[in-house]
C-alpha cells in the first residue's frame, strides 16, 4: 500500500493561488467521490482550509498516484496543471505521515500551535467518512495522527500562551483580573487592532464602553458589541468604573495624563486596572505604570510578550518535533506488521494443509493407532511444520518495511506457492 | 463597680455585639442591610453605658477612670460618641468597621473587670471557654497564614505584570484578581475567628483571674495583635490598600499574631 500527500500552503503558494485551489464545503463531497474514482486509488482525503490545501490518497502496491492527483486537482479546479504544478509538493510514504502528523499538530501552521487546523482535519476525515473514502489504511493514519495531535498539544502546551497582539492583551488581561466576566471594557477611538481585542474580551463575558471624538464611529462600534456609547469628553469621570482601557485614538497628544490617573485609581479604591495603548504615537503617558496597580502595555509592550511566547512556542515545537519521529516510529512499525501479518498467516494455513493431507494419505499404512500413538503423530508433524515455518516467519518480520522487504515477501510467497 | 452600673455595662456590650457582628457582615459582602439596625443598637448601647457610668460616678463620688477596666468603658463611650457625631456630620459608614469592634472589645473588657457570675465558676464551663478560645485561634491563624502566602504571591505576581516580561514560574501563579479576593476572603476569616477567641480568651482570663489579668503583658500583647489586624480590616475595607501595603500589613500582623502565641505557650500556668 501507497500513501501519497499532494499539496500547498501558505509556505508554498501566495493567497491568489490557494484560493483558486480552495474546495468550498458544498463542492468537497462530489470532489471526494470524484478522487476515489480514479483507478488505482484506494482510499482519498481533501483538506481545504485558508492556509493549505491538501489531497491525501493511498493506492494499490505498483500503482503511480501522483500524476493522477495532480490531473484530478486540476480537472476539478479548472486549471491548467503546468500553472500549479510549481506550488504543489508531495510527501510519500514514511515523509507523507509524518507531514500528517505535523500539520495534526499545528507545526506545519502559520501560526505553530493554533489549534484550529485539528478541528479542520477532524471535519476533513468526517466528510470523507461520509462518502466512505477512507476505510483502511489511511483512516489508521489519521486516527493515528489525532492522538499525535492530542499528545503533542497536552505534553508540551505548545497552544498555552498567546501569539497575536489582541490574544495577548486578553490573555494579560485574565491574568490580572482572572475572570473577565462583568469586567468594563472601555474602547477609546477606533481601530482594527482594538476593535479585535474589544472583540475577544467581548467574548469572555466583559462589557463594552466605546468613546469617539466622532458620535457616528462611537455609534457604528458599539452597534458592534452591544456597547454603551460614552461621551468623548465624559470619559474621565467614567474612567473610575472601567477596568479595561483599549486606547485607540489618533490624538497627537497625551489624552490620559498622571496626574489623571492617580486621582482615577484612588476613586478606584485602588483596584487595579489594565490599560492597553496600542495608538501611535500614544494616547496614554507611559509615567502612569509607575502608578501602583496600574498596568499600562503600549504596543511595543504586547509586541515583546507576542515574541517571547514565539520563542517559548519554538522550543515547545522542538519538543513536538521529537514527539513526532517516535510516534512516527511506532506508528511504521504498527503498519508494516500489518503489511506481513497477511503473509504469515497464509504461510501457516498453507503449511497446516500439506500436513494434514500427508497424514490423511498415509492413514491406510498406519493401522488403528492408539492415542498415545495418535498423539506422538499429531506432535512429530507439527513439530517439523514449525522448524520449517520459523526461518521464512522470522525473515518476513524482520524485512517488514525494510528497503527490499517487499522484494522478499514476494520471494517467500512465490517459493511456498501462496498465491495459489 | 455599682451592681446597676455592671448591669447596664454588660446590656450595653450586648447592643455593641450587634455592631460587630454588622461590621463582620460588612467585610464579607461589602454591601449590607443590617446597618441601620446596627446603627439603633450601637446609639442605644452608647446611652446605656453613659447612664452606667453616671450611675457609678453618683454612686463612688469620684469619676470613674479609676482602674483600667472603668477607663476602658469611658474610652469605649468616647470613642462610640465620636463615631455617632461624625456619622451625623459626614456619614461616614466605612468607619464603622473599625470602631464598631473597637468600641466592643473595650466594653467588653470594662465588663469582665467585674466579677463573673459565680455559676461560671465550675471546672467545665472554664475548660469550655479555653478550649473554645484555643480552636478559635487555631482556625483564625490558619486562615491568616494563607493570607499572608497569598500576599506574597500578590507581590510577586504584580512585580512580574508592572515589568512586563513573561515569567514561566511566576506566569503559573494564579491571577491577581483571584488572589485578591484569596486575601479578602482570608482576612475576614481570620478576622472573624481570632476576634471571637479573644472575646472566650478575655472571657476565660477573667473567670481564672478576676481583674489582674489585664495587668499581665501576654494579654497586652494579644489585645495589641487584636488592635493591629483591625487596623489592617479597616484599612483594607474604607481604603482598599492591596499589593505592596497589604502585604507588609499582613506580614506584621502575622508576625505579631506569632509573637502573640510565643508568649502564649504555658497558658495554663500564666495566672497560677
Amino acid at each position: 500500500m501507497k500513501l501519497l500527500i499532494t499539496g500547498l500552503n501558505h509556505k508554498t503558494a501566495p493567497v491568489e493561488v490557494r484560493e483558486r485551489l480552495a474546495f468550498d464545503h458544498s463542492s468537497l463531497a462530489a470532489a471526494l467521490r470524484d478522487l476515489t474514482a480514479q483507478p488505482g486509488l484506494a482510499e482519498g482525503l481533501i483538506l481545504s482550509t485558508c492556509n493549505r490545501v491538501e489531497v491525501a490518497v493511498t493506492a494499490e502496491n505498483g500503482a503511480e498516484p501522483g500524476p493522477l492527483v495532480e490531473e484530478f486537482l486540476a480537472e476539478n479546479r479548472q486549471m491548467d496543471r503546468g500553472w500549479i504544478a510549481p506550488y504543489l509538493y508531495r510527501h510519500e510514504d514514511e515523509e507523507a505521515i509524518r507531514h500528517l502528523f505535523r500539520v495534526a499538530a499545528s507545526l506545519d501552521s502559520m501560526v505553530v500551535g493554533e489549534p484550529q487546523i485539528l478541528g479542520q482535519l477532524k471535519a476533513a476525515y468526517a466528510a470523507a467518512k461520509a462518502q466512505g473514502a477512507v476505510s483502511g489504511w489511511l483512516e489508521i493514519i489519521l486516527m493515528r495522527a489525532f492522538g499525535v495531535a492530542k499528545r503533542v498539544r497536552s505534553e508540551t502546551g505548545i497552544g498555552e500562551s498567546a501569539v497575536s497582539v489582541g490574544s495577548a492583551a486578553v490573555e494579560l488581561a485574565r491574568e490580572i483580573f482572572g475572570t473577565l466576566a462583568d469586567k468594563k471594557v472601555m474602547v477609546l477611538g477606533a481601530g482594527k487592532m482594538s476593535e479585535l481585542a474589544a472583540r475577544h474580551l467581548r467574548r469572555s463575558g466583559a462589557r463594552i464602553y466605546v468613546t469617539n471624538r466622532t458620535h457616528g464611529r462611537a455609534q457604528a462600534m458599539a452597534e458592534l458589541f452591544q456597547g454603551v456609547i460614552v461621551e468623548y469628553d465624559r470619559f474621565l469621570s467614567v474612567l473610575p468604573e472601567i477596568d479595561i482601557l483599549i486606547a485607540s485614538s489618533g490624538a497627537p497628544f497625551y489624552i490620559l495624563r498622571k496626574d489623571q490617573m492617580r486621582q482615577v485609581i484612588e476613586a478606584r479604591r485602588n483596584r487595579p486596572v489594565f490599560l492597553i495603548d496600542i495608538a501611535v504615537p500614544r494616547n496614554i503617558d507611559p509615567a502612569i505604570n509607575e502608578i501602583e496597580h496600574v498596568f499600562l502595555y503600549d504596543i511595543d509592550d504586547l509586541q515583546r510578550v507576542v515574541e517571547s511566547n514565539v520563542d517559548e512556542r519554538r522550543k515547545r515545537a522542538e519538543q513536538a518535533e521529537r514527539i513526532i519521529a517516535d510516534e512516527l516510529a511506532r506508528t511504521l512499525a504498527r503498519l508494516k506488521a500489518r503489511e506481513v501479518a497477511p503473509t504469515i498467516v497464509s504461510l501457516q494455513e498453507q503449511l497446516e494443509q500439506v500436513r494434514l493431507a500427508e497424514i490423511a494419505r498415509q492413514r491406510a499404512r498406519l493401522g488403528q493407532l492408539t492415542p498415545q500413538q495418535e498423539e506422538a503423530l499429531e506432535a512429530i508433524t507439527r513439530g517439523i511444520l514449525n522448524k520449517v515455518a520459523h526461518g521464512p516467519i522470522s525473515e518476513l518480520r524482520r524485512q517488514a518495511g525494510q528497503p527490499g522487504g517487499l522484494h522478499i515477501i514476494d520471494t517467500i510467497r512465490r517459493v511456498f506457492r501462496l498465491d495459489g | 463597680m455599682h451592681e446597676m452600673s455592671v448591669l447596664w455595662l454588660r446590656v450595653a456590650a450586648g447592643l455593641y455585639s450587634l455592631g460587630l457582628l454588622n461590621a463582620i457582615l460588612m467585610v464579607l459582602h461589602r454591601r449590607v442591610r443590617l446597618f441601620r439596625i446596627a446603627l439603633g443598637a450601637f446609639t442605644a448601647g452608647a446611652l446605656l453605658q453613659l447612664v452606667s457610668i453616671v450611675e457609678q460616678t453618683a454612686v463612688s463620688g469620684h469619676f470613674p477612670a479609676n482602674n483600667f477596666f472603668e477607663s476602658a468603658s469611658l474610652c469605649a463611650f468616647l470613642s462610640a460618641a465620636l463615631f455617632l457625631f461624625v456619622y451625623w456630620r459626614y456619614r461616614l459608614e466605612s468607619l464603622s468597621v473599625f470602631i464598631f469592634p473597637l468600641v466592643f472589645l473595650l466594653t467588653l473588657v470594662s465588663v469582665l473587670g467585674s466579677p463573673a457570675p459565680s455559676s461560671w465558676g465550675g471546672a467545665g464551663v472554664r475548660d469550655a471557654w479555653l478550649v473554645a478560645h484555643v480552636t478559635l485561634v487555631l482556625v483564625g491563624y490558619a486562615a491568616l497564614l494563607i493570607t499572608a502566602v497569598a500576599a506574597v504571591a500578590y507581590l510577586l505576581r504584580e512585580r512580574q505584570l508592572k515589568r512586563k516580561v513573561p515569567h514561566p514560574h511566576t506566569d503559573r501563579l494564579p491571577a491577581l484578581g483571584t488572589l485578591d479576593e484569596l486575601i479578602s476572603r482570608g482576612m475576614t476569616l481570620g478576622f472573624v475567628f481570632i476576634t471571637l477567641a479573644v472575646i472566650a480568651g478575655s472571657t476565660w482570663a477573667s473567670i481564672e483571674a478576676g481583674t489582674r489579668w489585664i495587668g499581665d503583658a501576654r494579654i497586652v500583647i494579644s489585645l495589641a495583635t487584636w488592635g493591629i489586624y483591625l487596623v489592617m480590616v479597616f484599612l483594607r475595607v474604607s481604603a482598599g490598600w492591596r499589593g505592596r501595603k497589604a502585604a507588609i500589613m499582613v506580614l506584621t500582623v502575622l508576625g505579631c499574631s506569632a509573637l502573640t502565641w510565643a508568649a502564649h505557650t504555658s497558658l495554663r500556668a500564666l495566672f497560677t
